[in-house]
């Protein structure tokens, strides 16, 4: 009998390849699936006195064939490519912002400053006046709406979060879930293949939305952690994440809390690796944080530059010139909110702008060593600008920090963060669009002494007070030689260079004035405030020349006024071009580590045709076999029926 | 993505990774397609973060430029006109200064000569209109550093025509010229450089004549108007009273109260205590005779000192002496004129120059800009044709792959 046994065991050992056979074919394109052989071996032969005698075969199990290096290796590959890709895009999305050609910013900045020249080629031309303050609320306008477009985006990437962090949640609850159903399954012996399956699609899924790494328990289990560290599920149990603010509640910078048995821990986007959640907390915690700098540093240097050149000028009326925009304050503090410590002492800190020409990009942190000492940290680069400052005011990257009022004092170990740019350029506004009211004249004009025999020239006067102080108007200049000279009679210390600057007297100088050319021994130049002369001031454009003359003010790192926002673009094009070199190559990393490991785990169709027909063959025989033996049963029947 | 002979290859995979490869190529098909389309290669900043900074520095400057070029036409029409205009006033002289000689004709009876100042008189009118003359956009073109609407005021204010502004001359720049001419340079007199004075002598017997007034220490001149008057005349020596108004303050030098000076018949006398100035008398003084010697502060002032003592020359010996005076003021008054002119053709040609040379700079940033940003079409054009023939190779051996399958061969 012992062939039809074996026929029956070949048949069915067959008949399971077949199934298994189907069904890797049906789950050809299941995510996650992993291709299952079966694993077939002979029974124990049958000891007889002419050896073993074979007695079929057996399913020993049913293979998952599964590598979990290439699982772990494509799993992460994936978790980075989603984090760089995610940054990418949004920084795609950031470079549009600042878009440059005559759309632009930087082309509003530029017609603005050039319409002056227009209006100092003819100051008394309302038409020319009014071009240049519609060029002033257009600027305005494209700065307003760059900040407008920062904020949608930064509200896109709060509902972003949130959403991801929502998916994170749920896919932990269910690595929990199929964990305990694992657990329960390991237990009779054979391993849960689909659930193994279902298992590892999940942390994929969930490490498209932040890394993880993995550690077995006995049990089958699997713990899974994020930051290195943080368990977010642990055997049959998930904690939450959650969205916090940092250590200031400031709202443009989260970070991450997991919650587990009411403990909670923050963990900043640095710890987080790849992963969805971290390339938009890194795209918002410094991408986009740099990009409302840039900006706010843009809008705070040529709006205030503009507003204090205006000032020193005087209107069709006569009056000193009111601010052209919106004054932005710089003076944007934050002191630390729970869960972080808290500031013990009571001051109350102010920042204003010393210099705009030296600001960077960038918010800053005070830490405090004392009542009133400590340091300074640019957060752009993690400088520390200011070492130990003992006393206040503190001067650094062109702002000035000093003690508000009610005047407190700080305790040791007192933080505090200044974004002095971080909402600049949100309402900014033209602020008056009467054309007269352009004050487009200086308040101060030089003359020559008639009877002058050098050959000096005026190259510019400009104010620095307004209206100029009578202690600094009228100043004489005499030269006495050609090299020296007098001003209101007391000698100068700086010997006469032709086109060097000559200061009026007071901090700052009411005046600075720029001669060219050679003066003679008795040639005189008078300074003087214009309403103190026959000039009219209805034609005198000198102001507009001096805002027009702002283009070329070294502001921006160095860089000119007109090119600051060539430099922003490049910035930030260089940030979104290098997260696309990076998205980029992470993804070919990731498809790669995915063909290899489908490479074990993939199924492939060619393959399983191939094995179908080699077990329908196997199967055919051994359906054959059992025919064989029951050919040779009626045999046996027959000889002995006869 | 080397795939190995020994490397399995799931079917799943394969497709994705074929569909994610022919995603790669219909991508930047369609960026081509793009630069193709708007002729640009930067289509964002990150494309190329370097040429896109260039392309907008590009931009900026040549915006600047095209309002450079604007504001130094306007200063290139204001100088052409103040030119012109000095022209005008240089022709409205010389008319003067041919009536001026034609009023010395000694046949000229003097109602004659009321004539020719009254024609002199006109003229005076618009050359001062002239010298007030506006641009296009309303700035008065003798401004010099700065003036009011009307730059020159006068007759009638004392002391004499006055202008109402800033003495002086603008440098300029290398994108731009002054706008104004200097005025005060142009009309107004300085008895130091030009020593323009008006020399009245009053004679009982009518028979002094002086030459004009000529500077011999231009620093010791200090503009003082002097009333000379003989006090006594011995034949040989002249002695004279000389009243100063006004008194000059120190360190100026003051002229000596009395003064005396040799007499020659035929030569007359020289009269050198005016600090800095002589003049030469001519004829025979007799007590009580004086000379009236005032500064003139303008070519207006001359104009207006020529025609008051045209109208009231009573004969032709006073006559001659105002036209004597009058033409050698009218010269100096034209060689300021003239100086003032050579000032306005420099500056001309410093804008040409400075044209020419925004537009050379204007041709290179357009260069600039277009070498960051523009696409090379020829370039451009056959990438595009790479792309497409290697996206419909790709598509058509998709196709057929997947039709492989030995699925097919089974049944």
């Amino acid at each position: 009998m012992g062939i039809l046994n074996i026929g029956t065991t070949a048949l069915g050992a067959n008949l399971v390849a077949l199934q298994t056979i189907g069904n890797n074919i049906t789950n050809v394109n299941t995510a996650g699936y992993s291709r299952q052989s079966v694993i077939q071996q002979t029974l124990p032969g049958q000891y007889t006195g002419a050896g073993y005698i074979g007695k079929g075969v057996e399913i020993e199990t049913i293979r998952r064939n599964y590598d979990a290096f290439l699982t772990r290796q494509s799993t992460l590959a994936t978790s980075i490519q989603s984090g760089d890709a995610t940054r990418a895009n949004y920084l795609g999305q950031l470079s549009t912002i600042f878009q440059g050609g005559t759309d632009g910013i930087g082309a509003s900045i530029n017609d603005m400053l050039n319409a002056f020249s227009d209006v100092a080629s003819a100051p008394t031309d309302l038409t020319a006046r009014t071009v240049a303050l519609t060029r002033v609320d257009e600027t305005a306008r494209r700065m307003r709406a760059a900040s407008q477009s920062l904020d949608d985006l930064q509200a896109g990437i709060s509902q972003a979060l949130s959403e991801k962090l929502g998916a994170v949640n749920t896919l932990a609850q269910n690595i929990a879930a199929v964990n305990d159903q694992i657990a329960r399954a390991l237990g009779n012996g054979q391993p849960p293949n689909d659930l193994l399956d279902k298992r590892d699609q999940l942390i994929r899924d969930l490490n498209q939305y932040v890394q993880t790494t993995s550690i077995a328990a006995d049990d089958g289990t699997l713990g899974i952690y994020i930051g290195g560290s943080q368990a977010l599920v642990l055997g049959t149990t998930a904690a939450t994440l959650s969205l916090a603010q940092n250590d200031f509640g400031d709202p443009l910078q989260n970070k991450l809390l997991i919650t587990r048995d009411g403990n909670s821990t923050t963990m900043d986007e640095s710890r987080l690796g790849g992963g969805e959640v971290s390339g938009l907390l890194r795209f918002q915690n410094t991408d986009l944080v740099e990009g409302r700098n840039l900006l706010g540093r843009m809008t705070t240097a040529i709006t205030t530059s503009m507003n204090t050149q205006h000032a020193l000028g005087l209107d069709l009326n006569g009056l000193a010139g009111a601010n052209l925009f919106t004054p932005v304050s710089v003076n944007d503090v934050l002191s630390p909110v729970p869960p972080a410590i808290l500031n013990t002492g009571t001051a109350i800190l102010q920042l204003d702008i010393s210099d705009v020409s030296a600001f960077a990009a960038s918010d800053y942190e005070v830490n405090f060593t004392g009542a009133s000492s400590g340091s300074v940290t640019r957060k752009s680069d993690n400088s520390i600008v200011v070492p130990a400052f003992t006393s206040f005011p503190v001067e650094f990257d062109g702002l000035r920090l000093s003690l508000g009022a009610p005047l407190g004092s700080a305790a040791a170990g007192d933080r505090f963060y200044l974004r002095p740019f971080s909402a600049a350029a949100s309402n900014i506004n033209r602020e008056f669009s009467t054309p007269s009211a352009l004050a487009v004249a200086s308040p101060i004009v030089g003359q020559m002494g008639a009877s002058n025999t050098g050959s000096l020239q005026l190259s510019s006067l400009s104010a620095g007070v307004n209206p100029p102080p009578a202690t600094a108007v009228p100043a004489v200049i005499v030269f006495t030689s050609p090299t020296n000279y007098t001003v209101n009679g007391v000698a100068a210390t700086d010997p006469y260079t032709s086109g060097q600057a000559i200061f009026g007297s007071g901090t700052p100088p009411a005046w600075s004035l720029v001669l060219q050319g050679s003066p003679l021994a008795g040639d005189t130049f008078t300074v003087q405030d214009i309403k103190a002369t026959s000039v009219n001031l209805k034609l005198n454009g000198g102001n507009a020349t001096a805002l027009m003359n702002l283009r070329d003010v070294p502001t921006f790192d160095g860089a000119a006024m007109s090119d600051g926002y060539a430099s922003l673009i490049a910035q930030i094009g260089i940030r979104a071009q290098s997260a696309n070199y990076s998205a980029t190559v992470s993804t070919n990393i990731a498809k790669s580590a995915e063909q290899d490991r489908t490479g074990v785990s993939g199924v492939n169709l060619d393959e399983e045709a191939a094995k179908l027909l080699q077990y329908q063959q196997a199967y055919q025989a051994s359906a054959k076999m059992i025919q064989i033996a029951q050919t040779i049963f009626d045999t046996l029947i027959q000889t002995l029926g006869r | 993505m080397a795939i190995n002979s020994f490397s399995r290859l799931g079917t799943a995979n394969a497709y994705d990774s074929t569909v994610a490869n022919l995603q790669v190529r219909q991508n930047k098909l369609s960026s081509l397609q793009e630069s193709l389309s708007t002729g640009k290669k930067i289509n964002t900043p990150s494309d190329d973060p370097t040429g896109s900074a260039q392309a907008e520095r590009a931009l900026n400057r040549l915006a600047r430029i095209a309002t450079d070029q604007r504001a130094l036409e306007t200063q290139r029409n204001a100088i052409a006109s103040a030119e012109s205009t000095l022209g005008s006033v240089t022709e409205a002289l010389q008319q003067v200064r041919e009536l001026m000689v034609s009023a010395g004709n000694g046949g000229y009876s003097s109602a004659e000569r009321k004539t020719v100042a009254e024609q002199i008189t006109g003229l005076r009118q618009q050359i001062l209109s002239l010298a007030n003359t506006l641009d296009s956009n309303g700035q008065p073109l003798f401004a010099a550093l700065g003036s009011a609407l009307t730059p020159f005021a006068g007759p009638g204010i004392a002391p004499d025509y006055a202008f109402n502004g800033l003495p002086g001359t603008a440098s300029g720049s290398t994108y731009a010229i002054a706008s104004a001419l200097d005025g005060d340079s142009a009309f107004m007199l300085q008895p130091a450089r030009d020593a323009v004075y008006n020399v009245q002598p009053t004679s009982a017997a009518g028979g002094l004549t002086t030459g004009a007034v000529d500077k011999t220490n231009p620093s010791l001149v200090n503009g003082s108007a002097y009333a000379i008057s003989i006090t006594a005349f011995d034949g040989v020596t002249v002695s004279y009273s000389i009243t100063e108004t006004p008194t000059p303050l120190a360190p100026a030098v003051a002229a000596p109260a009395t003064g005396s000076a040799s007499w020659t018949a035929g030569q007359g006398f020289s009269i050198s205590e005016m600090p800095g100035l002589s003049l030469s008398v001519k004829g025979t003084p007799a007590v009580g005779d004086s000379l009236a010697i005032t500064p003139n502060s303008s070519v207006f002032a001359t104009l207006d000192h020529a025609i008051t003592d045209l109208k009231a020359a009573g004969n032709s010996t006073v006559a001659s002496q105002v036209v004597s005076q009058a033409l050698h003021n009218i010269d100096i008054s034209m060689a300021r004129l003239s100086a003032i002119r050579g000032q306005a053709g420099d500056l001309l040609n410093r804008v040409d120059s400075i044209s020419s040379t925004n537009e050379q700079r204007s041709i290179e940033q357009s260069a600039n800009k277009s070498r960051a940003e523009d696409v090379d079409m020829v370039q451009a054009i056959s990438d595009f044709q790479n792309q497409q023939t290697g996206y419909q190779a790709a598509l058509q051996s998709y196709a057929q792959v997947q039709k492989l399958s030995l699925f097919n061969f089974i049944g």
